[in-house]
């Protein structure tokens, strides 16, 4: 249970469900948590990473700090661009938004 | 600071005016009467080193130099500084008496003009540009400077900004001169390449002709010699110096005898034993100074405005000085340089009283109106006149005398003869105005300005008064020192001392009395067409319409170039570049800007208007990729 593979393993896991749900969710509020699960997979990969490979070092944790940091400026951006378009379509679903067709 | 008192002197006499200038125009423009003072008072100060210098070097033989490196450029190294010998100093001292001069005449001729404070400004920049040309070691200073004295001269002539014809006049006098410059340049170019230093001192030496092929100099002093074509007004491009007089009078004095169009003679004089070096050049230069002395003479016997005649006489002496030393009379051009240089200026400054108190330029109506009650410059522009047509005590008749024994030297007497002919033109035309202003057929009465001549201008009127009179004395006497001028330029030049020595003994006499009886003729065509009691004024020309009207019209020389202007310049080679312009660069943009819309209107396609798919499209690129590095 306690080695590297398990974690690593649990994130990748992590990673396939938040991407599934970035490509398979309608609505824009569901596709930005399937964001973040792809985001924390990734922390948890850079935390393992700092306990099995290089304990002395604090790199992962920093790095998982910084990840913490972006994904919420990214939330803050996301959620305001959502209301700008709700304005405009009355609606939050990724389908409405189609007018930069080419 | 510097301890040679030669070069400290040099250096105050170049820079004071400069400094001027930039006060003047930095901080003094809304004092009027502070400018002034400033202006003058460097000047003055100039003129004071400048006659230190030229009594301190007067018994030196070799010439000093004092150059710093300017600019390096692989071998080739451009000095700054000053080069003092014999012609340097001499043109050194005519430029700061004439500027001096004009500019104290100016206190009382440009009085009360809105921009006093910017004409002395200039004037100061005229100075320097004019006097750090003088003494360059280096042909590139001198090139430099000599740009700035055109620069200067531009300013000045349009001076009167506002009037059209004026910043026309302006205009044309950059270009035209311009067009010389160029040659000029090239020419500069050429010795550099091949010859590797522009030093004055390296460039006269005997040196160059050794590392030039003989054709390639010949070239490159006809190139040069463009130059003084441009500056000196000489033959193709003499049309801008007459539309010159746009400027206000005491600039075309200046103009006209010891800066921009000396400048070109100076330049001719400076590289003398260069272009002694080319036989062809110098024929060449005989050529142009023969046909712009006629051409213009023509030319002024014709024009009513005082002013013009006065430039087209400048033209035709500049013309004697290049046909001098065109024939290898280095003395006798420079002489005739020094003498007209105070001839000229003294009839330009006289013309420029009679212009300020009659508001007109046309010398008839100055006569009716009674202009010879001014006598300070009548007396002046008399003197002036004698000397401009070659009479005896006065300066213009031993510096033409110089001229004429140096034509008579060449072995081609067709300039000579040329040269004796165009004394008959001269005398008649300078007399043609002097008797019509001393003799008019009525005079009309006018009160108020009777009561002018009564000394009511006071201080402003000798102001102007006072000038006139030194240049005058300055004539009377100048001729004298003819012996004197002669050993002190030809010091150092052995190669044209030989030259007119030998001349000096033989047929000089037969000369001498020739010119004064071609003279006399003149001045009694004149006298007996416009002098006598009851003569009719006017010219035998007007038998003659048609000759009248070419010459009126300068020979169609400008109707030519404004043909030649619009049918080349305007309509080839603008309109190829219009042309070009709409059609190459203006489509090549137009295409540029067209190819970017379409490749971004073909990329769009790929903008599917589906997020998620886009997305999966992309995960599964990323996936493949990073699948083919792994194996």
């Amino acid at each position: 249970m306690n080695s590297l593979t398990f974690y690593l393993v649990i994130a990748a896991i992590l990673f396939s469900f938040g991407l599934f749900g970035v490509l398979t969710r309608r609505s824009l509020i569901a596709v930005l948590i399937s964001i973040e699960l792809m985001l924390n997979s990734a922390s948890l990969n850079f935390m393992a990473f700092n306990k099995f490979v290089a304990p002395d070092t604090a790199i992962g944790q920093i790095y998982t700090l910084f990840i913490m940091g972006i994904a919420a400026a990214e939330a803050a951006i996301a959620l305001s661009i959502f209301l700008a378009l709700f304005r405009q379509l009355r609606s939050i679903n990724i389908e409405r938004a189609r007018e930069l067709r080419g | 600071m510097v301890k040679d008192p030669i070069l400290l002197a040099c250096i105050v006499t170049v820079s004071l005016p400069f400094l001027s200038f930039l006060t003047i125009f930095a901080y003094t423009r809304k004092w009027e009467r502070l400018s002034c003072s400033i202006s003058i008072g460097a000047v003055l100060t100039s003129l004071i080193c400048s006659t230190y210098l030229f009594v301190a070097t007067y018994h030196f033989t070799e010439p000093l130099q004092y150059s710093i490196p300017w600019l390096l450029s692989g071998k080739i190294i451009i000095p700054f500084g000053f080069l003092v010998d014999h012609l340097s100093m001499l043109m050194l001292l005519i430029v700061a008496v004439i500027s001096s001069l004009v500019q104290i005449y100016s206190l009382g001729y440009m009085a009360g003009d809105p921009g006093f404070s910017r004409y002395y400004a200039f004037q100061s920049l005229f100075a320097w540009a004019m006097m750090t040309m003088t003494i360059a070691p280096s042909m590139i200073q001198f090139y430099i400077f000599w740009e700035l004295v055109g620069l200067a001269s531009y300013l000045l002539i349009g001076f009167y900004y506002e009037k059209w014809s004026a910043s026309q006049a302006g205009k044309k006098a950059l270009v035209v001169t311009r067009i010389g410059d160029v040659g000029m340049f090239i020419g500069l170019v050429i010795v550099l390449l091949f010859y590797g230093n522009l030093g004055v001192a390296n460039i006269n030496s005997a040196a160059v002709a050794q590392k030039i092929p003989a054709t390639l100099l010949t070239v490159s002093a006809i190139l040069i010699f463009f130059g003084v074509i441009g500056k000196s007004a000489q033959f193709p491009l003499l049309t801008w110096l007459p539309d010159a007089m746009e400027g206000p009078t005491p600039v075309s004095a200046l103009l006209h005898s010891a800066t921009m169009v000396a400048a070109g003679v100076y330049l001719f004089a400076r590289l003398f034993p260069f272009f002694m070096g080319s036989h062809t050049a110098l024929q060449f230069a005989l050529l142009i100074g023969t046909i712009t002395m006629l051409l213009s003479s023509t030319m002024a016997m014709v024009a009513w405005d005082i002013k013009k005649v006065w430039a087209y006489s400048t033209i035709s002496q500049l013309g004697y000085m290049v046909m001098a030393l065109g024939a290898g009379g280095y003395f006798a051009g420079m002489f005739h340089l020094t003498a007209h240089a105070g001839f000229k200026a003294l009839l330009f400054l006289c013309s420029g009283v009679f212009i300020h108190h009659y508001h007109t330029n046309d010398f008839f109506v100055m006569s009716r109106q009674g202009a010879r009650g001014l006598k300070v410059p009548m007396v002046c522009m008399t003197v002036g006149a004698l000397a401009l047509s070659g009479v005896f005590p006065f300066s213009g008749f031993f510096s033409k005398e110089s001229i004429m024994v140096a034509l008579s030297h060449h072995p081609n007497k067709i300039w000579l003869l040329a040269g004796l002919f165009g004394e008959i033109l001269t005398a008649y035309y300078t007399f043609r105005v002097i008797f019509v202003m001393l003799f008019p057929k009525k005079i009309e009465e006018h009160g108020h300005h009777q009561e002018e001549h009564g000394g009511g201008e006071g201080v402003l009127y000798w102001l102007m008064g006072w000038p006139l009179i030194i240049l005058a004395s300055i004539t009377c006497v100048l001729g004298f020192f003819e012996k004197q001028i002669e050993h002190y330029l030809l010091g150092d030049y052995m190669l044209a001392h030989a030259h007119v020595a030998e001349a000096a003994h033989g047929g000089v006499h037969a000369i001498t009395i020739a010119a004064i009886l071609l003279v006399i003729i003149g001045v009694a065509i004149a006298w007996v067409e416009y002098g006598r009691k009851g003569a009719a004024q006017e010219g035998f020309l007007t038998r003659l319409p048609r000759l009248e009207k070419l010459f009126a019209n300068r020979w169609y020389m400008d109707h030519f170039y404004r043909w030649a202007l619009d049918t080349f310049i305007y309509g080839g080679f603008t309109n190829l570049f219009t042309r070009n312009d709409r059609r190459v660069v203006d489509g090549g943009i137009d295409a540029v800007c067209r190819a970017t819309e379409g490749s971004g209107r073909i990329a769009s396609f790929l903008q599917s208007n589906m997020v998620q798919y886009n997305i999966l499209v992309m995960v599964a690129v990323i996936g493949f990729v990073a699948l083919s590095f792994w194996g």
